[in-house]
């Protein structure tokens, strides 16, 4: 795990480098071949631009020249004749007519290349053998010549082939105009520098010149000033545009004059031997491109660094979620590795543990073993023996509790739980224990709306047995003890109760740290403390788990050296049973108890069945009321009297009362110790009897019941009921001859006419043939050879006739289990009655059915 | 000997007995009626056939004739042996409440015996 991470970490680092370098390089390549790409664009562009300039120039040279020549040839068609030389006056119109058309020269051009110069001063043909060739042909020209003061003069040539007089005969008539002439109507030179022209001849010799330019070929000029970018040489340069010019072709390139981009653009002018070449700086459209592509990297690099950033930030979220996760790995590996630490500890402190009983036992054998003959020898060993193995199955029970919780299947049964049982069971356990610790042990109930609900009883017990028993361990001698219970309606609903259980000791108290993980598995109060103390550690878990199980909630208040307090609350379905009728003559009792809330509810609960009671918290007090209602002639009729009181206890004031009042009236001593330690010492009191803590309903009712009238008691039902099933026939299904006769004997009594089935096959066929409604009831037996009561009665409920729904039938077992009981509801069956048979019972059972 | 003294010989609850079925009559009539239940003899046979679910159906019927005639020491045992056996196998122990069971069966028969033929002499 710890080199994972400085690994991961570089993979990450590496990874991102590399993505960083990918878009680095993308971006660039697109960059650059954008900005490549649009300067070629560009370079089209402008080629096109220029080559449409030179185009229109050399339209504009044309149609200016042409103009020009025509005016002449106008000239030479209406005014020259054979005679010009000798007519004075047709010369002179004709020097008036070329003046009024401006033109600054007029001569005769002689065939050996001489002018007769008409006006204008003498001229000189810079290049004459071309000019002289064409004007011989009867072409028309253009060509540059220089006059008597050296100007530059452009000649423009028609063909007039006449005979003067003097001795050479002539080829044309030429006019002269001045060359700025040409720069003027073609604007070659263009005011604003950015774009001017020069007229070349083919051998690369200036016709005409602009700007700066000043040598007399255009190729030395390019071979001393200009430059060229990609490699080519100047050399190249002029021969391409020599051999385009030769091919009459246009020319396009690039030069760089003065350290200035320049595009020049060759193109041949028409009537002439002449070149125009166009320049236009680079520099505006290279501004232009260059703030295009400027602003294009700019976009490019912008857009490369939201990239970037946004691919920087994603990395180190991954990475911060990886070393996130990478830690809560590391927790969990941590907890895992203390979990399994814990466990290892906790089996080798269990080996322990379970070696010392076990040790014991081998250990107790072998002497019994040995001393076989000695009986009080053995006797001693034996319950040695039974002690430690109590002690080793409580450990192992816990052990197989928890790894059945630890792999889930821990489960609960839900069934109908008395809550009165089960107070009474988890008092008479915890007993003994806090007898021989001499501690002091209080159990209170009050408020308890329902005795019977739904739940797990053995868990339930068990949740209470593991606080009592912890209570009892950690509580020294002498200390106190205290559950107890209290209903409040439930907040899932009137089909549901809530119960709380409270477990408080003023023992050794918890710390703090081991309050906060006293239900953690396989946690143990440290041993050097409570050396004596023995268990698996696992109580606690084991409690708490049921009591989520059971959608409770379990809390502990603690201090150390003032003890703890366990809360229990559990929301409980209410059991849907018949509560017998509880009632009771209306007595006039006396609850005498310490507890104020013991008394108020005991009191309630007495009222509730029929009986009014007082109340009072000691001994003292009580003695007065007695006094006080023997004085009005309204004794009570039976005392409860708590053992411990403070002041005189119970036993000293039943000896009071007995000595005052005699002893024809029943005084009950009510607590939750063991009867049997103080039996002897109550009865010589004059105590009559005994009702163990907690108080329920049902405890005080058949704690109360033997002392009704003993005639009262046992005649009034049989009797009373005999008469009301006479005529009624029952089916009774039992395997057993004799539980069979007794049955019928006691059965026969209420005046019931009894069928007897031997088996679960028989009492469905006798069913299925009588007419319907013939059987007004069926008792059944459960277990049963060849088909059981439960068989019996899926199979009459599954009959296709009228009463098989309706029948009552009432299941009879030995067996008291609740899974029993939800079975026979659950295969259809009414009731349920319980072996023995009790008359009663059955009696106030039939008559529900049959009403 | 009187039926009170048998059931005291036999560890059972001659009062309750009376409680439930009212007269003496009819406890002496179903007592003497226990040497013919054939339920014992069916609980012998299973347990030595190693029939697991008759002998606890056997040991049941017992256990509901002696909860009714009040046969408490025979009632106990045979409850025990009917809870070991309820799971459907011989579990460890149970050849010993089986020996139980037929102690105290042996006992109530020769109690109830005895009882028969002091009253029929």
């Amino acid at each position: 795990m710890k080199e994972q991470q400085p690994k991961t970490s570089r993979f990450l680092l590496i990874s991102l480098t590399l993505l960083f370098t990918l878009t680095v390089c993308i971006f660039s390549f697109l960059g650059f071949y954008m900005s490549h790409k649009s300067r070629e664009t560009i370079r089209a562009v402008s080629q096109m631009y220029m080559s449409g300039i030179s185009e229109q120039i050399s339209m504009h040279f044309e149609t200016t020249i042409g103009l020009r020549l025509e005016q002449l040839e106008a000239l030479v068609k209406t005014v020259v004749s054979e005679t010009i030389h000798e007519d004075p006056a047709m010369q002179q119109n004709l020097i008036e007519n070329a003046q009024a058309r401006e033109f600054t020269y007029l001569a005769f051009y002689r065939t050996d290349g001489t002018f007769d110069m008409l006006y204008g001063s003498p001229l000189e043909v810079v290049d004459q053998g071309p000019f002289l060739d064409s004007l011989s042909r009867g072409e028309q020209k253009v060509a540059i010549g220089n006059d008597a003061e050296d100007n530059r003069v452009i000649l423009l040539g028609v063909p007039s082939p006449h005979q003067p007089t003097d001795r050479h005969p002539c080829v044309a008539l030429v006019a002269g105009l001045p060359a700025s002439y040409i720069n003027d109507t073609l604007s070659l030179d263009e005011n604003d520098d950015h774009i001017y022209s020069y007229i070349i001849r083919d051998d690369g010799s200036f016709v005409i010149r602009t700007g700066g330019a000043f040598r007399d070929s255009y190729f030395e000029r390019v071979r001393s000033l200009y430059q060229f970018s990609n490699g080519k040489t100047a050399e190249q340069y002029i021969s391409e545009l020599i051999a385009a010019i030769a091919n009459d072709e246009n020319y396009f390139s690039e030069v760089i004059v003065d350290g200035e981009p320049r595009q020049m653009y060759c193109t041949s002018l028409s009537h002439s031997e002449w070149n125009l070449i166009t320049f236009m700086p680079y520099s505006t459209l290279d501004e232009m491109v260059n703030g295009f592509t400027s602003h294009w990297i700019k976009i490019v690099i912008a857009v490369c660094i939201l990239v970037l950033t946004v691919l920087l930030l994603v990395f180190r979220q991954y990475f911060t979620l990886l070393r996130g996760q990478m830690n809560e790995l590391d927790k969990a590996r941590k907890e895992a590795i203390y979990a399994n630490k814990a466990k290892s500890e906790f089996l080798s402190n269990m080996s322990h543990d379970i070696r010392t009983p076990m040790n014991a036992i081998v250990g107790m054998t072998a002497i019994a073993t040995a001393n076989l003959n000695d009986s009080q020898q053995v006797q001693n060993c034996l319950r040695k023996i039974s002690l430690s193995s109590k002690h080793l199955l409580g450990l192992i029970n816990d052990v197989l509790d928890m790894s059945k919780i630890e792999s889930g299947k821990l489960t609960l049964n839900t069934d109908q739980v008395s809550l009165r049982e089960v107070m009474d069971s988890v008092v008479s356990i915890v007993q003994p224990q806090v007898r021989a610790k001499h501690q002091q042990f209080e159990v209170s109930i009050y408020d308890i709306t329902t005795e019977n609900v739904c739940c797990d009883s053995i868990r339930l017990n068990q949740v209470l047995i593991n606080l009592l028993g912890n209570a009892v361990k950690f509580t020294p001698e002498q200390g106190t003890i205290r559950v107890s219970m209290y209903q409040e309606p439930s907040l899932k609903g009137d089909d549901y109760v809530r119960i709380h259980l409270a477990v408080k000791d003023n023992g050794i108290g918890m710390s703090p740290e081991l309050r906060n993980k006293v239900f953690e598995s396989f946690v143990r109060e440290d041993s050097a403390r409570v050396r004596k103390t023995e268990g698996s550690g696992l109580g606690m878990a084991i409690t708490k788990y049921i009591v989520d199980a059971m959608e409770g909630t379990i809390e502990v208040d603690s201090e150390l050296g003032q003890g703890s307090e366990f809360r229990v609350t559990l929301d409980l379905e209410k059991a849907q049973v018949m509560e017998a009728d509880m009632v009771l003559p209306d007595w006039k009792m006396l609850v005498v108890d310490d507890d104020k809330l013991l008394c108020e509810s005991a009191v309630s609960s007495l009222e509730s069945i029929g009986i009014k009671a007082d109340w009072t918290l000691d001994a003292e007090s009580a003695l007065t009321l007695v006094a006080e209602h023997h004085r009005k002639h309204d004794d009570y009729q039976i005392i409860l009297l708590d053992w411990k009181l403070p002041g005189m206890d119970g036993i000293s004031a039943a000896r009071e009362i007995r000595r005052l009042y005699g002893n024809d009236f029943p005084i009950l001593l009510i607590s939750a110790y063991d009867w049997s330690e103080i039996e002897t010492e109550a009865k010589d009191a004059g105590i009559t009897g005994f009702i163990s803590k907690p108080l329920f309903k049902s405890t005080l009712f058949y704690g109360l019941k033997p002392f009704l009238d003993p005639i009262e008691n046992q005649e009034e039902l049989p009797e009373q009921e005999m008469d009301d099933f006479r005529g009624r026939r029952v089916l009774l299904a039992e395997d057993n001859d004799l539980n069979w006769e007794i049955a019928s004997e006691l059965l026969s009594e209420l005046g019931l006419e009894l069928e007897w089935a031997e088996n679960g096959k028989i009492c469905v066929e006798q069913f299925n043939a009588s007419a319907p409604g013939t059987y007004d009831a069926i008792l059944m037996d459960l277990r049963m050879p060849v088909m059981t009561g439960y068989e019996a009665t899926t199979a009459i409920r599954a009959l296709d006739r009228e009463d098989a729904k309706t029948i009552p039938i009432i299941a009879m077992t030995a067996d008291a289990f609740t899974e029993d009981i939800q079975k026979c509801i659950q295969c259809g069956m009414n009731a349920h009655v319980a072996k023995p048979i009790d008359i009663r019972e059955i009696s106030r059972l039939l008559k529900k059915y049959f009403s | 000997m009187n039926l009170n003294d048998c059931y005291e010989a036999m560890g059972g609850n001659y009062d309750e007995a009376i409680g439930r079925l009212r007269s003496e009559r009819l406890v002496q009539k179903f007592v003497l009626k226990f040497l013919d239940d054939g339920s014992f003899d069916l609980l012998c046979r299973s347990v030595e056939a190693g029939d697991c679910t008759e002998a606890f159906r056997a040991a049941h019927t017992i256990k509901g004739v002696c909860q009714n005639l009040s046969l408490t020491k025979l009632q106990i045992s045979s409850s025990a042996l009917a809870e070991a056996l309820r799971g459907g196998s011989w579990s460890e122990g149970s050849a010993e409440l089986v020996e139980q069971v037929k102690a105290d069966y042996q006992q109530t028969a020769a109690a109830i015996r005895a009882f028969q033929e002091a009253n029929a002499g």
